[in-house]
């Protein structure tokens, strides 16, 4: 049978939350959206049933029973909340193979499950920033931009993991223009919007309002905005952030592009606090992921909501979709 | 004995916006002029126009100032702050503006006498204000001036039951993280409180932000988490305050969703601002924090687009009265004993 290829999941920390929420999304979606799952069959839950595959193509078929599994063996069971250091190289080593297989096109996009950055650290002398700079590595990019997309909403902050007092030094025309550029090409791509529209928002309260209440309004972003749209971008701004995310302001734009981490944060989470999901554009390959950690304080307890997860998964596939049909 | 029942001052916010609709319609709300006695502060064809643009009726019984103290049910204090002619709807005017003002500064004037227990006032257009002389950077500093008041004061977002101060409001982002001092924290978390307990809570959670993404996650992001806002909250609970945080601030609010604090004391202006314009556009309502009388409004502007044609929403404003009326009566009360 011929039917799209499969998701890889990546089973990311095994003592986090990944492997329960694997078991929980496949019983959600049994067959009617086929993915395989990267990992140590052992560290499912209990009574998980599991269909053990060595070809992607195998998974369409086997998600029919069970959750189709491609085993990569730990050597060891993972204690809830307790990362075992043992286990970091085999959970780089996951990340890799699942890269590997959408770069051969086995998978139609990678969807990941949490780390624990500071147990990659300490047991495998992990030394990227993050997850998303390591898959950037992996695809051989120097640029990646993070979306955060719910049925409402998305957003893309230009800054991500810094200080809030270092944003404004972090603002670089380049860079902005970067981050745009990336956007609107990742829309496009793989989301099938032929003339992405673009909202950038200032930094600024009220946008500046004018240079009475900062100036990188004048001085960057609309100079950049301006130099995009002579390009022939859509693409509107420097807006006031406090009101650009109610429903008739975000039906004007695809995406909202903002300065700083909860700019892009607030909005999202308080429209759709679960369902949110965590977008790479700029791979080579689909990269999605669900919008939380590893949840060690809940992990084995099977309290975790497989809803952001669920919504990762039919976002990847979406998005293969979309990237299959553009070429 | 007092009678408990505190009396509103009402004023039309500027007469070319949807202030003087939005007042037609809140008398006519369920409920409304039962809660306070009410003595509507303005001009009579301000008032005639706004209830004609509501297509309804509005009762206007003359009473002087001196007779406000024995007032009771719905009264009319007449001014003549601007001529009929130069009501320009949906239009940005000097006399608008001097209207706004002159209106705003008997209202305060009867509050500080004692003669009403608080005061709304309909939406302002900050450019008439500015061009009419409001020589302030906005309503609040204008009406503290005004008042001789010298205390911290500012505005707070209020949407239901939650409150929200700020400890920075309109300066760059640049310089945000250089005003976030103990001072400056404590000063907003005491507002909060101070603007809770006012409103009926007695013992308010107040919930503080954090300035820095994923709260600085432990150090790596930030530094003013540890440094600053930690103990700045330890020090509260040591007061046996319930003052909890620095929360991640993407998700606070959805704490304040859930109805688990009364108040979140925010960094900066959008942190706040976000959240509250996405959980409520319609029902915001804001106060003028820390002055010594009760003052409300609805926390939209004068919205041009609209004025004149019979469509605004009553929504903000009938919940500004409401909060209002609970502030009022606590006030009444403070001022009896």
């Amino acid at each position: 049978m011929t039917g799209p290829a499969p998701i890889a999941l990546t089973c990311g920390e095994p003592a986090g939350i990944g492997p329960e929420l694997a078991a929980k999304a496949w019983d959600t979606l049994r067959g009617t959206l086929p993915f395989v799952w990267l990992g140590d069959p052992g560290h499912l839950p209990q009574g998980t049933p599991v269909a053990r595959i060595d070809d992607p193509a195998e998974a369409a078929g086997a998600a029919l029973r069970a959750l189709p599994v491609i085993p990569h063996g730990f050597g060891g069971p993972a204690v809830p909340g307790q990362p075992d250091p043992s286990h970091a190289a085999h959970v780089i080593a996951v990340i890799e193979q699942s890269v590997a297989m959408a770069q051969a096109g086995k998978v139609a996009g990678v969807c990941t499950g949490p780390i624990h950055k500071k147990a990659l650290k300490d047991g495998a002398g992990f030394a990227h920033p993050g997850h998303t700079e390591f898959l950037a590595a992996l695809g051989g990019v120097d640029r990646v931009v993070m979306m955060l997309a719910c049925p409402a909403l998305r957003v893309v902050p230009a800054t991500i993991h810094i200080p809030l007092a270092q944003v404004p030094g972090a603002l670089t025309a380049s860079g902005l223009r970067d981050v745009l550029r990336i956007t609107h090409a990742g829309l496009r791509r793989d989301f099938s919007i032929e003339n992405p529209r673009l909202a950038v928002a200032g930094l600024n309260p009220h946008a500046g309002e004018g240079g009475a209440m900062g100036t990188e309004e004048i001085d960057l972003i609309f100079p950049v905005i301006k130099d995009l749209q002579a390009e022939g971008m859509a693409i509107i701004g420097p807006h006031s952030a406090d009101t650009m995310f109610h429903p008739a302001a975000r039906a004007r734009y695809d995406a909202a592009v903002c300065m700083y981490h909860d700019q892009a944060l607030i909005p999202i989470k308080t429209l759709d606090f679960s369902g949110g999901v965590n977008v790479t554009l700029g791979l080579p390959f689909i990269r999605t992921s669900p919008d939380h950690g590893t949840a060690f304080d809940i992990a084995g307890t099977g309290r975790a909501d497989p809803a952001s997860l669920i919504a990762a998964l039919r976002l990847a596939r979406d998005m293969g979709a979309a990237r299959a049909a553009t070429g | 004995m007092t009678d408990p029942k505190p009396r509103i001052a009402i004023i039309p916010g500027d007469p070319s916006g949807i202030g003087p609709e939005l007042i037609a319609r809140l008398l006519h709300e369920d409920g409304v002029t039962d809660a306070a006695d009410i003595v509507l502060v303005g001009d009579g064809h301000v008032w005639h126009r706004g209830a004609e643009q509501a297509g309804l009726g509005i009762q206007l019984a003359p009473i002087a100032a001196p007779d406000l103290h024995d007032q009771h049910g719905l009264s009319w204090l007449p001014m003549q702050t601007i001529a009929p002619e130069d009501v320009r709807i949906a239009e940005v005017t000097v006399a608008g503006g001097t209207s706004s003002l002159r209106c705003l500064d008997t209202a305060l004037d009867l509050a500080m006498d004692g003669a009403v227990d608080g005061v709304l006032f309909g939406p302002f257009n900050k450019a008439a204000l500015t061009s009419a002389g409001l020589n302030a950077e906005d309503e609040h500093r204008y009406m503290a001036r005004y008042l001789g008041f010298r205390g911290y004061h500012g505005e707070i977002n209020v949407l239901g039951d939650l409150m929200t101060t700020r400890v920075t409001s309109h300066i760059g982002l640049r310089d945000v993280a250089d005003r976030i001092t103990p001072e400056a924290i404590t000063q907003a978390i005491g507002l909060a409180e101070d603007t809770c307990r006012r409103a009926g809570k007695s013992r308010p959670h107040i919930a503080v932000a954090a300035l820095n993404p994923h709260a600085g996650d432990n150090g790596k992001f930030g530094r003013e988490e540890i440094d600053v806002l930690q103990p700045v909250i330890d020090a509260a609970q040591a007061k046996q305050k319930h003052v909890t945080g620095p929360w991640p601030s993407d998700t606070v609010f959805l704490k304040a969703q859930r109805g688990e604090v009364d108040a979140v004391v925010t960094m900066y202006h959008d942190q706040g601002q976000i959240a509250i314009k996405l959980m409520g556009f319609d029902r915001g309502v804001t106060v003028a924090g820390g002055l010594p009388i009760p003052v409300a409004t609805p926390a939209h502007g004068t919205a041009f687009d609209i004025a004149g044609q019979g469509k605004a929403n009553v929504g903000a404003t009938l919940e500004a009265y409401r909060l209002l009326v609970r502030m009022a009566r606590h006030h009444r009360a403070a001022r009896a004993a």
